[in-house]
């Protein structure tokens, strides 16, 4: 029995000499050690032995057994220690994560919906083929109005029955003031992301293709100090910080009076460059009180209501966000550009 | 429009501390936009005066000469082609660097093998004329080698260019005059002159005598021509302008022609009203009597056509309207003189005409005719008739200053008809302070309306505000005109910004745009896709190679490029460029896009009163790349069961049998939840090649109004408690003909019995062991019973029943492992 438990011991501690590693360390602990292990049945086999035999050896047993204890203690100590001397560089990198992207339009869209939800105005939609009734009519520009050369149109193909384009890719997001008004009446606060379009040539300032969003409140006796105080919020909001901004007259039929809202250029730090053509100032925010006519097109009695309106330049506003110098990689769908957002 | 500065100073004190920068800023900040500010000597930067030391022929040309020139730090070679040139002449050179008046560039170059260090100019070269004849020699009194060419004209003047878009509201800015006004009414000072009509002296004071020349003017349509004014002058000599005149013409980047010509444009500049000079023997008809001229203003007729100024034939109809006598058109009016009754060097009598013209009428004219000219930009914003009379007034006196000989020969026509409406408007200076937000001193809203020129009437509590006919046109009718005036001379930056103050409302949630947001974060999370953002046009090409057919699309009536004229109804052809213009960077990438389509059809928008807008909907598209088209394919039906999942959207992919036509491989419907949601598309190899594609592509295109709904009927995830028993797992491998699609057999296995809770394949495979036209699909079937612990005699008695259903329905054999 004696020899039994030293051969066994024996047996234990040349395998524990051996191992290097703290998984075979595990294995063997269980192996011997643990619940089920050898050497717990061994000792467990000691019970049926009668009192003598149990008194001899069993106290051999208990000496053994703590002695494998502290070996296996201290070989355990040792592999931990080298381990943590072999530390890995923990200036390595992580693994890498595979992520999708939004695109930066969005996420500063949302950043705006978000914003604008919170201050209780309601986010709109309208569609992107609008009627020349909606797009311009109905924004107090009629047909031969100086003010369509300021807007190169998209007309599409398809003439109505006095033979006249009067449908077009909207060249702006303020028809939703309209269409909103007529929805909803007033009192009214909404904003409209969208897409809009004007035919001009592409190159690295301009598309055909870009992103406004309308803002459009009406209320009983809202201001020109109201339509201020909002586009500085937005402003802050989006750049986190306080934006140094300029307020000058603007002419947009729709409204009256116009103003637009110019922003030190984010590129040159106001210094100029070719994103502010050398003026140190973008515009980005042409806004308004809502022109009676308009609130007339939209059924609201502008002796009771007035209200503002505002038509974010979106797109820019991305490009100045992140430093973007060239808009054509808006619309590229090059995954270099994407991926980095 | 360009804007001298030395000639806004006839009109109005620039503090002398101002500097041409700040003015202006402060013309920005109040009235119009200032796009740029130059120094008129820019022009010619680079331009010095040289001295031709010497003319040789060039060896290899005969027309050409070669020049040594002096231009004070060197002595260049320069080789000209004029015929003027000798030694000892001054003359302008263009040095290596310097941009001319028409572009040109000058570099250091050869000319037929002989060097050339820069260009001697003739006046057109330099814009000071059209002149080409010869090289400008330069006057050698004034004239020093090397002088910067700037200098010797005297070019001291300051340019500002004024954004056209910011005044297409203001016809009374289209002048210097008008926007001293404005420079007057923010700096709080007072025009130096206010020019006022000096017409009926100018007409008094001429000489009575029988030669006197009676204009008649027959206006036909009045609507078209409210006014008409023409004067008579005789004696005039055609000449080149004083200096004085060219130099003002030359700074606002016109050039000089004749004097008359000048004068007319010169007025324009200055007051903004268009004005034309007739050769008054080509305006009085063979039948006329010798004192008499007769104008008449009239609609064209049928087929009609003139030869306007510019050389062009153009062919006129009833809409439009012209200047004639009674044999023919003379001019179009309001856009362009005729070529026959054109100023010429013989010219010894005019015509100077000053009308007005309706704004819409001459725009169409001009928009049909393609031809935009400074006369009819203006005519377009609403003239006041008022000033015809004024610019007449000048032209005459102009005329008469600068040719000594002229006189006027007869009164003047004055044919008018209009109505101005110059109100009064009735402010209430209450609304004027809320709407504007803070309150004003009284006292400063009247001074800053009565230095633009409006009359005030104050009341207790309002305004009586008279419109100067210059801004009555079109411009100021409403009170909300009124409140634009104050607040921009006021300064809006001078306004104090403060936050509405309205009821606190939740707002309406726009559901739709909610659910977009999800879709766009779940799809750009796990699934690993980039948004895409795609030009809503495609082109025809684009879709000939996807053989798709155009022919029930949109198209845009005037399209910039030839490969976006037709409106998308579908995202995947512009993501699968997406695809074709990364691939060659990337190995395994996809996008994502969610977007609008355009379709022919009428739609549930209104477009006006009666009809609607063409159907539009948004769509979503998924596009893969992937090295081989079984990765792509199952990657992509991994995501639309992922990001349906997250919407408690069930989804199966069925067989569809009636393809479109340009889909030709592994196309299937997308079902979410029993509704069809969209479609997946594999283009397939032949496809793929032949659209330049070096990556197995897979697509889908989901209908967001169905995806919509989808989600609606949806409903909430509910919680489900974790087993109280434990399941029993079998996996089960039929081999079954290759005809037999998987949603059958895993429809028929989920239905057969209810321990059956869930049934998942895990393999399948197909290979010669099998047999031809077999394949085998291997399942983990799950039975779970709620109540109870299964016992494997319960498992195994449905297992059996299975397998001899699947026998006998599908011929399906167990397949051992």
């Amino acid at each position: 029995m004696q020899e039994q438990l030293l051969k066994l011991k024996q047996a234990i501690l040349d395998q524990l000499g051996r191992i290097k590693d703290i998984n075979l360390w595990r294995e063997l602990e269980t192996k011997y050690m643990g619940r089920k292990g050898e050497f717990t049945e061994f000792l467990r086999g000691l019970a049926s032995l009668s009192d003598e035999d149990k008194r001899t050896i069993g106290r051999l047993a208990n000496e053994t057994k703590k002695e494998l204890e502290g070996k296996f203690a201290e070989v355990r100590s040792i592999i931990e220690g080298v381990a943590e001397a072999r530390e890995a560089d923990i200036t390595l990198p992580g693994a890498k994560m595979d992520g999708g992207h939004l695109h930066p339009l969005t996420i500063v869209q949302n950043e705006l919906e978000d914003l604008f939800s919170s201050m209780g105005f309601m986010i709109l939609d309208g569609p992107e083929l609008e009627s020349d009734f909606y797009n311009f009519e109905a924004l107090n520009i009629p047909k031969f109005h100086p003010a369509r050369d300021m807007q190169d149109t998209f007309y599409v193909d398809k003439k109505n029955k006095e033979g006249e384009y009067d449908l077009v890719m909207r060249t702006q997001t303020s028809p939703v003031q309209v269409r909103g008004m007529l929805k909803y009446g007033a009192p009214l606060r909404c904003v409209a992301p969208g897409r809009t379009f004007r035919s001009e040539n592409i190159d690295a300032g301009h598309d055909h293709t870009f992103y406004q969003m309308e803002g459009l409140m009406i209320d009983k006796d809202i201001s020109l100090a109201n339509l201020i105080a909002i586009m500085r919020e937005l402003l802050n909001s989006i750049f986190k910080r306080k934006v140094n901004t300029r307020i000058r007259p603007g002419y947009f039929p729709f409204v009256e009076p116009g103003i637009e809202l110019d922003f030190e250029c984010a590129i040159c730090g106001g210094k100029g460059c070719p994103t502010c053509k050398h003026s140190g100032w973008v515009e980005l925010l042409p806004a308004g009180m809502v022109h009676p006519n308009v609130l007339r097109y939209g059924g609201i009695d502008p002796n009771i209501y007035s209200g503002f309106a505002f038509g974010l330049g979106l797109t820019r506003l991305v490009m100045m966000k992140y430093g973007i110098d060239d808009i054509r990689l808006m619309n590229s769908g090059d995954f270099r550009f994407l991926k980095q957002f | 429009m360009y804007l001298s500065l030395n000639w806004l100073k006839d009109f109005v004190d620039i503090p002398k501390k101002m500097t041409p920068e700040e003015l202006g800023l402060r013309l920005t900040m109040h009235t119009v936009e200032i796009e740029g500010i130059k120094k008129e000597a820019d022009k010619y930067d680079k331009v010095v005066v040289g001295k031709i030391l010497e003319v040789k022929k060039h060896p290899n040309a005969d027309r050409l000469r070669l020049a040594k020139v002096n231009v004070g730090s060197a002595v260049l070679d320069i080789v000209c082609g004029a015929p003027n040139i000798s030694s000892g002449q001054l003359a302008p050179v263009a040095l290596p660097g310097a941009v001319l008046s028409n572009g040109m560039e000058i570099r250091e170059a050869e000319v037929r093998g002989e060097k050339s260090q820069g260009m001697l100019c003739a006046e057109d070269e330099l814009g000071l004329s059209d002149d080409h004849s010869a090289i400008l020699i330069l006057d050698k009194k004034k004239a020093k080698v090397g002088m910067n060419f700037a200098d010797y004209l005297g070019a001291k003047d300051i340019v500002l260019e004024v954004d056209n878009k910011s005044i297409t509201h203001r016809p009374d800015l289209w002048c210097h005059y008008g926007l001293a006004r404005e420079i007057a009414a923010f700096l709080g000072t007072h025009l130096k002159v206010v020019l006022q009509s000096n017409l009926e002296n100018l007409a008094a004071g001429r000489e009575a005598d029988s030669k006197a020349i009676g204009i008649k003017v027959k206006v036909e349509d009045t609507k078209l021509c409210p006014r008409y004014m023409a004067l008579p002058m005789t004696g005039i000599k055609i000449e080149k302008s004083p200096k004085w005149l060219e130099d003002r013409l030359l700074a606002v980047g016109l050039r000089p022609i004749s004097n008359i010509v000048d004068v007319t444009n010169y007025v324009m500049l200055e007051l903004g009203q268009p004005m034309h000079a007739f050769d008054i023997n080509q305006v009085r008809s063979a039948k006329s009597e010798k004192s008499e001229c007769q104008i008449i203003v009239r609609r064209a007729k049928p087929n009609e056509t003139i030869e306007t100024l510019d050389g062009e034939e153009r062919k006129l109809d009833e809409s439009m309207l012209v200047i004639a006598n009674d044999e023919r058109a003379l001019a179009v009016a309001g856009v362009m003189g005729g070529a026959n009754s054109e100023i010429n060097s013989e010219t010894t009598a005019i015509v100077l005409e000053s009308a007005n013209f309706d704004p819409v009428s001459v725009r169409k004219t001009g928009a049909k005719l393609g031809l935009r000219t400074e006369s009819s930009m203006r005519y377009e914003k609403s003239l006041d008739p008022n000033l015809c009379a004024l610019a007449l007034s000048r032209a005459a006196e102009y005329i008469k200053m600068i040719c000594p000989t002229a006189k006027v020969a007869g009164d003047f026509a004055d044919m008018c008809d209009f109505t101005l409406n110059q109100g009064p408007i009735t402010v209430d200076l209450r609304w004027l302070n809320r709407r504007l937000g803070e309150k004003i001193e009284t006292r400063k809203i009247v001074k800053i309306l009565e230095s633009l020129g409006f009359g005030v009437e104050k009341s207790e509590h309002a305004l009586q505000i008279t419109v100067p006919s210059w801004r009555a046109t079109k411009d100021i009718s409403i009170a909300e005109d009124i409140l634009e005036e104050v607040a921009r001379i006021y300064g809006y930056d001078n306004l104090v910004p403060a936050m509405p103050k309205v009821e606190m409302r939740p707002p309406e949630v726009n559901a739709e745009r909610a659910v977009e947001r999800q879709i766009k974060n779940i799809l750009s999370g796990a699934p690993g896709l980039a948004e895409s953002y795609n030009y809503s046009f495609v082109g025809e090409d684009q879709l000939g190679k996807l053989n798709i057919s155009q022919a029930s699309f949109l198209s845009l009536a005037n399209p910039i490029v030839a490969h976006q004229t037709l409106l998308r109804q579908s995202l995947l052809p512009n993501l699968i460029n997406n695809i074709r213009t990364n691939q060659a960077r990337f190995d395994a990438f996809g996008f994502f896009e969610l977007g609008s389509v355009y379709f022919d059809i009428e739609g549930n928008l209104k477009k006006n009163n009666s009809e609607f807008l063409p159907y539009q909907e948004k769509h979503l598209g998924i596009i893969l790349a992937d090295s081989d088209q079984e990765k792509s394919s199952a990657k992509i039906k991994g995501i639309l069961e992922y990001f349906l999942g997250r919407f408690n959207i069930r989804v199966d992919f069925r067989v569809v049998e009636n393809k479109d036509n340009w889909e030709t491989s592994a196309v299937g419907e997308i079902y979410g939840n029993g509704e069809l949601l969209g479609r997946l598309v594999g283009l397939g190899a032949k496809l793929e090649r032949s659209l330049g594609l070096k990556k197995s592509v897979a697509a889908a295109e989901l209908k967001l109004p169905a995806l919509l709904q989808a989600i609606a009927t949806a409903g909430t995830r509910r919680y489900c408690q974790p087993d109280r028993f434990p399941a029993a797992e079998r996996d089960l491998a039929f081999v079954i003909n290759r005809k037999i699609s998987y949603n059958e057999i895993k429809t028929e296995i989920a239905g057969f019995n209810s321990l059956i809770r869930s049934v998942e394949v895990f393999d399948v495979f197909e290979g010669e062991a099998l047999g031809k036209d077999k394949k085998s699909l291997a399942f983990h079937v799950e039975y779970y019973n709620p109540e109870k612990t299964l016992t494997s005699e319960e498992v195994d008695r449905v297992q059996v029943a299975l397998v001899q259903a699947m026998a006998e329905k599908f011929g399906a054999k167990l397949r051992d492992f």
